[in-house]
């Protein structure tokens, strides 16, 4: 048997009587109290040991009967007796978690110190017992060892094969059996809202979304006249059937959000049920909560959950909000300063556009936020800057206003500026630009939308000279038609597999990607900065000079029009089968979604407004020049 | 303390490698779900604060601590020849490294920092780990493990629990020893794939030196340092990943720990002072015919050698779609596809993360499909790497070195200066002086004396 410690404590040469009585007396006190501190060691553990099953039993933290009563406040919240009990019930638990968590600590010091105790003492213990061993009289020769060595590390190797081997028959590749038809019929969400204006706009919750996925076409428009569903996210209903299930599902996800401009892929249509078209801000009637915006802006709310982004700026700070949608609440705000690049003094711009007009864009993880000085921030739900950079200061007389729109990992940037066209697109995450093309185009205002087309997703943008379609990817120019003029504000819409354009002193245009050409073109009524917006075989225009027209998609005949007198800078948009339009007095004139003009009400806001708004869960959510307003029941 | 320490542990491994939220999510959901009276108390509850991040002076600090402990002990090993010095530094190393630092960052572990930081590019190394990394591969190099003997906190608390080292035969030993190789190869296959940090999740003593961890782990380390009682340091014989590094370097270290500071005058005593079976005994003389028959064996697995590498290669490979589901889009991606049902769990928190992030099913499966292709390579390489140690090792056993002396073996010695200890020569200059007095073989004599008594 091998000594290890002999030299460790100093061995002195042999010595004769008291001295050998006091290495005696040693080695005894040192057992003593190996064998005292292992005994301590054992009880210590075994305590533990016992804590730790107690608390997988009766885990305080997981109390069924601090649920209960909890439950029975929520049926009587009004029970003052139930809340004192479940008050003195709460600080029992807690102090039953505390105890034990004191407990654990304080046995694992003791544990500590009788495991050096032991430790020590057993050393000293055999130092003091140590001789000198024989060297060992091996009967095994060197050879022989050698051989049996070989022979085991053999086996090892070949059994470690046998065993990968093995164990590769049993390991199922579960990513090769994937079909994403299976798992949607078992993920997607049987409550997802569809809208469908079969029944002259009533809704219809039975069209659930497997159908769509199974027949995404089938039975859509054939002819103006026809029945008509509400969907221009999944590539309009005369295009080849959406063949990308993961865009699909994607899709569906932002369906329930407002996550950017103008709504989910920027085309100003919500899908949203049991909105009201009556409420009152100066009696409250139907007025969830009313907030004051810290600094102003013309950028319109995003939501996603229960959070609403909205930005504000002046010459000096420019600022990130985030507010709790469901009561208003300032949840944070993060000013968007020490960027790199961004100019030490604003570039200047109109009061009617500000340095906040773009609108921010958020996939649920994160949210980004353009201002008019070219800074980007990216921050993450809780107010975090993730990434920021500066794209260089733009050259806009007015102010940079065009909003962002994102996809998948990507943010999408459109940059017209006077220094000529220019796309880009930001990883969502890290900032980095994944692409960055620039485009014979002019200096524009439009906000960029995206569009299933062909079966794919492209950003389709409005600008002098023309409306394009980009390549997700690579940033492309897949498609561009020759059709505007002037300086562009109203961004595009899409619907029905076509793609509509308009700008005052130049067209109203409606178009076809696939073959980039224009199907119509009208001139009459012609918008400035409110975008148009299509659904159901219907296209929308709202002008400065206070005219909404409804138009046909496909032929471009005039259903009704609607002088309202005051213009409209605030977009139209589609919610719950009725199209929402505010002019800039702050009056939100809600119109029946039909070929026939059905008024449904004109509601004033109390002040100006010239964003457009957003909806979800049953609220409509308006920005004025002040405050920023949730209408609901 | 303890559940803010387990906390903080919890938030640190799980930013280091997410696949643990699965497992020790339960801990902390537990303590995140406690339960709170849900009715205004007027009770404003506090925003949390994330804690500062460490010093990075206090890094450089550390290193310095490292180099300082290092250059003590290979000063202590091989000039001063003293087991007392390297056994206080020893002690002074547990503490600092141990306990005050909490076992992180330990070079150990390093090999999986430097493992991600080659194989992605967006993850940033820090200077302090690349150093940790390199410094005792370095020292190593020059000195013998010293690094193993007095600076690394896993080390010396197994060294300090030795009490009764038991002797293992040579097949097992050689045997256990292929467990390293297994993983190093897979540690680094984890962490290339930015998959999991194993070395760090499976390390059984950061939980003895924190004072709290996952309740397993806690008796993982117990069990290893009572089992290091009998059986001499076994994670770094049996289980240590850079120990395989290190062994390398060892292996062509320029000043190495001699057992005999001048001539060994073979007197046997050091031949059980090793706990760890490290001393090579004098190589005994081999017959004609063993000599042949060791030229043969030697030849065999020398040719062996690519069978075994392509052997290897290929049983990994196709455990590839096994190892890849220590990956967390790998895991999640599958474990959606079999168990579909499992979204509406609320409990499931790594499910419900991803059904909330926006992210298509889709996308993950392709995400997780990437993950498995690079898996595919790297067991490949991970089972070339293992057929190729296993070949060397066998091929190794018939290498013949003649020794005349008691010598370290340097792969396996850890330079602790047990067995300098038990040899009673002494260095050429104190016979010199001793030979002043009284003649230097009575000297001897009187040395052997002390050890026998």
């Amino acid at each position: 048997m091998a000594k290890t410690n002999h030299k460790e404590n100093n061995h002195k040469p042999p010595l004769p009587g008291d001295y050998e009585g006091l290495q005696g007396n040693l080695k005894k006190v040192s057992l003593n109290t190996a064998i005292i501190s292992a005994i301590f060691a054992v009880v210590i553990s075994t305590l533990l040991l016992l804590n730790y099953l107690q608390l997988a039993k009766n885990d305080p933290t997981e109390s069924t009967t601090l649920t209960a009563l909890t439950q029975r406040l929520a049926d009587d919240p009004g029970n003052e007796e139930l809340k004192e009990e479940i008050r003195a019930f709460d600080l029992m638990a807690r102090k039953a978690f505390f105890t034990a968590k004191w407990q654990v600590k304080t046995a694992g010091w003791l544990l500590l110190i009788c495991g050096i105790v032991l430790v020590v003492s057993l050393r000293y213990y055999f130092s003091l017992r140590s001789k000198i061993d024989l060297p060992e009289n091996s009967q095994v020769s060197e050879q022989a060892q050698r051989i049996l060595s070989s022979k085991w590390i053999l086996y090892s190797g070949s059994a470690l094969i046998i065993i990968a081997l093995i164990a590769s028959y049993f390991s199922v590749d579960q990513l090769k059996g994937y079909d994403i038809e299976t798992f949607s019929e078992n993920t997607i969400d049987e409550s997802i809202e569809v809208i469908d204006l079969t029944n002259e706009g009533q809704t219809n919750d039975s069209g659930l979304i497997e159908n769509e996925i199974e027949e995404p076409l089938e039975g859509s428009v054939t002819e103006p006249e026809a029945t008509i569903t509400t969907d221009n996210l999944q590539g309009g209903s005369q295009q080849k059937p959406v063949d990308n299930r993961s865009d699909l599902l994607l899709i569906e996800q932002q369906k329930k959000q407002s996550n950017s401009f103008r709504g989910p892929l920027g085309q100003g249509v919500f899908y949203v049920n049991n909105i009201s078209v009556k409420w009152d801000v100066n009696s409250g009637e139907n007025i969830k909560w009313k907030v004051e915006i810290p600094l102003s802006g013309y950028n319109s709310p995003i939501i996603w959950n229960d959070k609403l982004f909205l930005t504000g700026a002046n010459s000096t700070e420019r600022w990130v909000y985030c507010f709790d949608k469901k009561n208003g609440k300032l949840l944070w705000k993060h000013q968007a300063n020490n960027i790199a690049g961004s100019p030490a003094t604003p570039p200047k711009t109109t009061d009617d556009t500000g340095l906040a007009a773009p609108s921010v864009v958020t996939d649920g993880n994160y949210v980004v936020a353009i201002f008019g000085t070219g800074d980007v921030v990216c921050l993450n739900m809780d107010g975090k800057r993730i990434w920021a950079k500066n794209l260089g200061v733009p050259d806009n007389h007015y102010g940079h206003s065009s909003s962002l729109v994102a996809w998948k990992e990507k943010v999408f940037v459109q940059y017209d500026t006077n220094k000529g066209g220019r796309m880009l697109a930001l990883h969502f995450q890290t900032g980095e630009i994944l692409w960055d093309v620039s485009r014979a185009n002019h200096i524009s205002w439009a906000s960029p939308i995206l569009a299933e087309i062909d079966g794919k997703m492209q950003i389709v943008t409005s600008s002098e000279p023309s409306v394009a379609g980009h390549d997700i990817e690579t940033g492309k120019q897949l498609w561009k038609v020759d059709c505007m003029m002037g300086e562009v504000g109203p961004s595009p819409a899409f619907a029905n597999g076509l793609v509509f354009a308009a700008n005052e002193y130049a067209t109203l245009a409606a178009i076809d990607p696939e073959k980039g050409k224009i199907v119509w073109e009208d001139n009459y009524y012609l918008p400035e900065v409110a975008s148009p917006v299509a659904a159901d075989g219907l296209l929308y225009i709202a002008t400065t000079y206070g005219i909404l027209a409804c138009y046909d998609v496909h032929t471009g005949n005039k259903y009704w029009e609607a002088d309202y007198g005051e213009g409209f800078y605030s977009s139209p948009v589609m919610a719950d089968g009725k199209l929402f339009a505010i002019d800039m007095n702050g009056v939100v004139h809600i119109v029946k979604a039909d070929r026939e003009l059905q008024k449904m009400g004109d509601i004033p806001m109390g002040e100006k407004v010239m964003t457009t708004p957003a909806f979800t869960d049953g609220c409509i959510f308006v920005r004025g020049n002040k405050n920023l307003y949730c209408i609901g029941k | 303390m303890i559940s803010q320490l387990i906390t903080y542990i919890y938030f640190f491994l799980i930013q280091i490698f997410p696949a643990l939220g699965g497992e020790m999510g339960g801990i902390l959901a537990q303590q995140q779900r406690f339960p709170k009276p849900e009715f205004e108390t007027g009770y404003t509850q506090p925003s949390p604060t994330t804690p500062e991040p460490r010093l990075t002076a206090w890094e450089y600090i550390d290193v310095s601590v490292l180099v300082l402990v290092m250059s003590l002990a290979a000063w202590f090993a091989l000039k001063r020849r003293s087991r007392k010095g390297l056994l206080w530094l020893s002690v002074f190393s547990l503490v600092y490294f141990g306990f005050i630092r909490e076992g992180c960052v330990c070079s150990v572990g390093s090999i999986q920092n430097i493992a991600l930081t080659l194989f992605d590019p967006a993850y940033a190394i820090s200077i302090p780990i690349i150093l940790f990394f390199t410094l005792p591969l370095l020292f190593t190099l020059f000195f013998g493990r010293v690094f193993c003997a007095s600076a690394c906190p896993l080390g010396v608390i197994q060294d300090l629990v030795i009490i009764k080292p038991l002797k293992l035969p040579q097949w097992l030993r050689k045997t256990l020893g292929l467990i390293p190789y297994i993983y190093l190869g897979l540690a680094v296959l984890l962490a290339a794939t930015s998959s999991e940090f194993i070395i760090c999740r499976y390390d059984p003593f950061v939980g003895i030196f924190r004072m709290g961890a996952e309740f397993s782990m806690i008796i993982l380390g117990i069990a290893f340092l009572l089992l290091g009682m009998f059986v001499a340091r076994p994670y770094c014989r049996f289980l240590c990943p850079y120990g395989v590094l290190l062994g390398w370097m060892s292996k062509f270290s320029r000043f190495h720990l001699n057992i005999t500071p001048s001539q060994c005058i073979q007197c046997k005593l050091c031949e059980q002072s090793c706990p760890f079976d490290a001393i090579d005994k004098p190589s005994e003389k081999l017959s004609v015919e063993n000599k042949k028959l060791n030229k043969r064996r030697f030849s065999i697995f020398l040719l062996l050698i690519p069978v075994w590498i392509i052997l290897g290669g290929f049983s990994m490979s196709k455990v590839h779609s096994f190892l890849s589901k220590a990956h967390p889009d790998v895991y999640l991606a599958e474990l959606l596809i079999e168990h579909p049902e499992l979204k509406d769990d609320p409990e499931n928190i790594d499910i419900q993360t991803f059904l909330s992030s926006g992210k298509t099913m889709e996308h993950l499966v392709e995400e997780a499909k990437l993950v498995k292709q690079k898996y595919f390579t790297g067991s490949w390489i991970l089972g070339c790497f293992l057929g190729l140690a296993i070949g060397v090792l066998l091929m190794n056993q018939y290498v013949l070195r003649r020794r005349k002396d008691y010598t370290p073996n340097k792969v396996d010695c850890y330079s602790c200066g047990r067995c300098m200890d038990y040899c009673p020569v002494r260095p050429t200059s104190n016979l010199r002086k001793m030979a002043e007095g009284e003649s230097a073989t009575a000297k001897n004599e009187k040395g052997i004396s002390e050890k026998t008594n």
